[in-house]
């Protein structure tokens, strides 16, 4: 028995003296069901890469980086379960996430565990209005983005919106944002914007019931806001289409999820994608700079597959968190916390750094130059790079 | 609005048509072998994955590509009662409606994460079985429902009579109502069961495979129909055929309907599922055995 202690002691003593070798960094991504797995695989591959780079140039602190990235499945539980894991583990910092509602439960943690957090893809304003002081995003907050989103819903005319949103704290938060702006302002010709919306699980796979009572509407509406991720995001897309009721002349469709920008798009809606509005944070008449330009080559190189601004949310990242951890030369979360504040990192979405401004509250600690643009495909199995531009907005608060 | 209403009621009847066809199968499972089939909706799962590989990679037409994938899943569920469900009917296993309940649902984790392994988290559209949609007057039906529908009933039609008319349906029911007895007079209710079981996943697959072209295909398109299963084989009676197929259609009509007449419009969808749980609560406090159930089955 005593022989066996002891074997287990060196064994643990030789576990902790290889962990001083490296630096452990966390990801946190849904990697599987329900969860969004594609965007979550995406972001992981981008991680993955970054992390393989960094080392190919020796490290940082003189050390090589691990990087373990945990599965959230898209469950506030999993997310809560996988940041208490990497803690224990002894990571220096933690990068990811793409669901709001489990981001909301992942920054319990890093605050409670005291673990430096850059959310990659999650949108809810909430994520950043609680201004914890060991939470940072790279992503735009929904009032970011979606005020200018109803900005331009005003400025082509629409006077009749719909949108089915997704029962989660992005969707809902998507749906928040655009029901208080076109609810208090008019639209370019001075008429009031009726903006209805209906809520789904994220497990509908048959939107018809209410695609027809949206159809049977008088006046039908010429907006549709599909405010879904996923499967979900598809389908709506397609059993629109399917009843004669969206994109046409009438109503047009705009898919506000992810999911629009993945080649499974295309895949999934055929022909019905053709006119399809979305957004994207990334498109080349925002400057395709050269880090833009060597990112997609390398994903494109690496992964066989174009990378959204998912994989480049995640991406930079990790390089903002490594390069926080060398300005501080230190693991010391508050050290690196304090770095976090000062950070100016040149990535792939532009010149990373993060406000310290408390108002408005979502503010804190959020990347305020996040740029997106409202895109349409016009033709069939086009690229999202290659849409065409309708609303461009470099985000100013 | 009237229009509205049988627009509502057309989309119903479609839905639960589709529901029949999972559900029938998870019926047959249980009025033969007494067990639940916690690995149905995966069965689904992998009829819509081999369904798309034979008609996107081996060029099958997509109509054929369901009915080989059908016999693909049959071919998997024989295997998994044979390799794993077998040991039920020997004295070695004493809990056996316990093990086929962690059994089944160790072999759903199993199905799914495998999925997830060999054919990525991404969602799929295999072939259209007929691209385009039919007018109907003011009525817009996409061609994959009313080739799903169709097709659906067709199976149906023969499951129903090869179960009422042939031998083999009357060996299998005979099972289903006394092993002994069937056993004695020349049934082997073992092959009844293996037969039962292959059938039953096959059915599964079926669904799974016709549904690729309208609902989209990803390792968790199980997950719901599976759930939707147990609920339409509990309000139709457990082991009752007919009464899965009156349930589905019902479940169909509900959804459909309920989710466009709830009080809050808004969330009429958010609760679309709950709907049928509700038509359950409803149906088994007047009739606990469900709609056309008998009133105790245990696997012996």
């Amino acid at each position: 028995m005593r022989k066996l202690f002891v074997v287990l002691a060196a064994l643990g003593l030789g576990f902790l003296g290889s962990a001083a070798e490296y630096i452990l960094i966390g990801g946190v991504a849904p990697l599987s069901a329900p969860g969004a797995a594609e965007s979550g695989h995406e972001m992981k591959l981008a991680m993955e890469m970054a992390v393989a780079e960094i080392n190919a140039a020796g490290g940082v602190l003189g050390k090589e980086i691990k990087l373990v990235v945990e599965d959230t499945r898209g469950l506030p539980e999993e997310g809560s379960a996988a940041m208490n894991r990497l803690a224990d583990m002894g990571v220096v910092g933690v990068v990811g996430e793409f669901h709001s509602a489990v981001a909301k439960a992942e920054i319990e943690v890093a605050k409670a565990r005291k673990l430096p957090f850059i959310i990659s893809e999650a949108w809810a304003d909430v994520l950043t209005a609680k201004q914890y002081k060991y939470v940072f995003r790279i992503a735009p907050a929904n009032s970011l983005f979606y005020t200018k989103v109803a900005d331009w819903i005003r400025a082509v005319g629409f006077k009749n919106v719909v949108a089915i949103v997704e029962n989660t704290d992005w969707g809902l938060g998507v749906n928040g944002v655009l029901e208080r702006e076109l609810g208090t302002k008019p639209n370019i010709y001075g008429e009031k914007v009726k903006y209805t919306y209906i809520v789904a699980e994220r497990t509908v796979t048959d939107f018809t019931p209410q695609l027809l009572r949206f159809k049977a509407m008088r006046p039908r509406p010429d907006l549709i806001m599909n405010i879904f991720t996923g499967t979900g995001e598809y389908l709506i897309v397609k059993q629109a289409a399917e009843i004669g009721l969206a994109p046409t002349r009438e109503t047009a469709m705009f898919a506000v999820g992810t999911s629009a920008l993945y080649p499974e798009f295309w895949e999934t809606v055929g022909d019905y994608g053709l006119f399809v509005i979305t957004k994207t944070g990334y498109h080349p008449i925002l400057g395709v700079t050269p880090a833009i330009k060597e990112f997609v080559s390398k994903f494109r190189e690496k992964y066989g597959r174009t990378p959204t601004f998912a994989a480049m949310e995640a991406y930079d990242s990790i390089y903002t968190l490594v390069k926080a951890i060398e300005m501080a030369k230190s693991t010391d979360p508050d050290d690196i916390v304090a770095a976090l504040e000062k950070v100016r990192h040149d990535g792939v979405l532009g010149t990373i750094y993060f406000s310290t401004e408390k108002e408005p509250a979502w503010m804190y600690h959020q990347w305020p130059g996040a740029k997106a643009v409202v895109i349409q495909y016009t033709e069939v199995g086009q690229k999202y790079t290659e849409a065409l531009l309708l609303w461009p907005a470099i985000l100013k608060p | 609005m009237l229009e509205f209403y049988l627009a509502q009621v057309v989309n119903g009847l479609i839905v639960g048509l589709i529901y029949a066809l999972m559900a029938v199968g998870l019926s047959l499972i249980f009025s033969v072998l007494k067990i639940v089939n916690f690995a149905h909706g995966d069965c689904y799962m992998i009829g819509g994955f081999f369904s798309y590989y034979l008609a996107t990679l081996l060029g099958f037409h997509p109509i054929a590509a369901v009915f080989v994938g059908m016999l693909g899943v049959m071919a998997v569920g024989i295997l998994i009662h044979q390799l794993l469900l077998k040991p039920l009917y020997t004295p070695k296993v004493e809990r056996k409606g316990e093990y086929a309940i962690l059994m089944t649902f160790g072999i759903g984790i199993f199905l799914q994460n495998l999925a997830m392994a060999l054919f990525g988290p991404w969602t799929k559209r295999p072939p259209d079985f007929i691209p385009g949609v039919t007018k109907l007057g003011f009525l817009f039906i996409d061609n994959n429902r009313l080739v799903v529908a169709g097709v659906g009933i067709v199976i149906m039609l023969v499951l129903l009579y090869v179960i009422g008319r042939t031998f083999i349906g009357k060996a299998l029911r005979a099972v289903s109502q006394d092993r002994d007895a069937a056993a004695i007079v020349g049934v082997n209710p073992v092959r009844m069961n293996l037969l039962a079981f292959g059938i039953g996943v096959g059915l599964a697959g079926a669904a799974g495979a016709l549904i690729g072209p309208v609902f989209l295909i990803s390792p968790v398109m199980g997950i719901l129909p599976g759930v939707k299963s147990f609920v339409i084989i509990v309000l139709g009676g457990m082991g009752s055929i007919r009464g899965a197929i009156i349930a589905s259609i019902l479940l169909g009509l509900v959804e459909s309907l309920g989710s466009v007449f709830f009080l809050d419009p808004t969330r009429g969808l958010a609760y679309k599922n709950a709907f049928g749980v509700l038509l359950l609560a409803l149906v088994l406090l007047f009739k606990p055995t469900g709609l056309f159930g008998e009133k105790f089955v245990r696997l012996e």
